[in-house]
């Protein structure tokens, strides 16, 4: 990652409800050209993360290349991607038995 | 409703405009980054390929549409709250492309601390190298202000 409302979010977090096997991790890649205020914008932006919040995942895909920033209902997790694509970040999917 | 305005120079910022427009160009057809969801029903994947791209050129539109005539005669540009998160986005798209297109010989290390010796870039990548910091400024500027600009919304 790089120095330095549009707000399409699913309905919230329903993780509780559901059994460990349906949950699913969104999970942000770092790349070297994103701006580490961009990444923060965006996280603010499409989680809703205050500013703490949302440094501290950027910072974890900074030093650690990745950052887990929701985990809930497949359905859900493929709508934060979406939006987190449209805001040209590369995000994936894991199942939570992979973790 | 609030706006920022940003004088550049003409002389700096003009032969930047070839490689970003040849940039968006290049981003008609394909995604800046490439889809990270992999296991999704292929016609759901197109869906969401296509509505990428519309959006990812729209986005474009708005940032080139910065640089006008006015622009060309005055040398400013304006960012209010509609456009403000558009052309950031749109910049961060053309800042991925120009990695991987005129810039992919050049370490990503480098590109991320954007400290890399010019001497040893070529002519197209020196300007490319240019466009790319200018990009980022452009993104910093309006992200220290979007909280302002919204707020008038």
């Amino acid at each position: 990652m790089a120095d330095s409302h549009t707000h399409t979010s699913p309905a919230p977090d329903t993780a509780t409800e559901h059994t460990l096997a349906s949950l699913w991790h969104v999970v942000v890649l770092n790349d070297p050209v994103t701006l580490m205020s961009y990444m923060v914008l965006v996280f603010k932006k499409v989680f809703g993360f205050d500013d703490t919040k949302a440094t501290k995942h950027m910072l974890e895909v900074h030093e650690r290349g990745r950052s887990v920033v929701w985990v809930g209902p497949r359905e859900n997790a493929e709508a934060y991607a979406y939006t987190l694509q449209q805001w040209h970040l590369t995000a994936v999917l894991e199942s939570d038995e992979t973790h | 409703m609030k706006h920022i305005e940003v004088k550049l120079s003409l002389p700096v910022v003009a032969p930047l405009l070839d490689v970003i427009k040849t940039a968006a160009d290049t981003l008609q057809g394909s995604l800046a980054a490439p889809l990270g969801v992999q296991d999704i029903d292929p016609e759901f994947r197109e869906a969401w390929t296509e509505e990428l791209l519309r959006s990812q050129n729209d986005e474009l539109a708005t940032l080139l549409a910065l640089f006008d005539k006015e622009f060309f005669a005055t040398g400013t540009v304006s960012f209010d709250a509609e456009n403000g998160e558009v052309i950031v986005r749109a910049c961060a798209a053309l800042r991925l492309r120009l990695r991987c297109t005129l810039l992919k010989t050049v370490a990503d290390e480098a590109l991320e601390s954007g400290e890399i010796a010019v001497e040893t870039l070529t002519e197209a990548q020196r300007t490319a190298f240019m466009c790319y910091l200018f990009l980022a400024t452009i993104q910093d500027l309006i992200i220290q202000h979007i909280d302002t600009l919204s707020a008038d919304s």
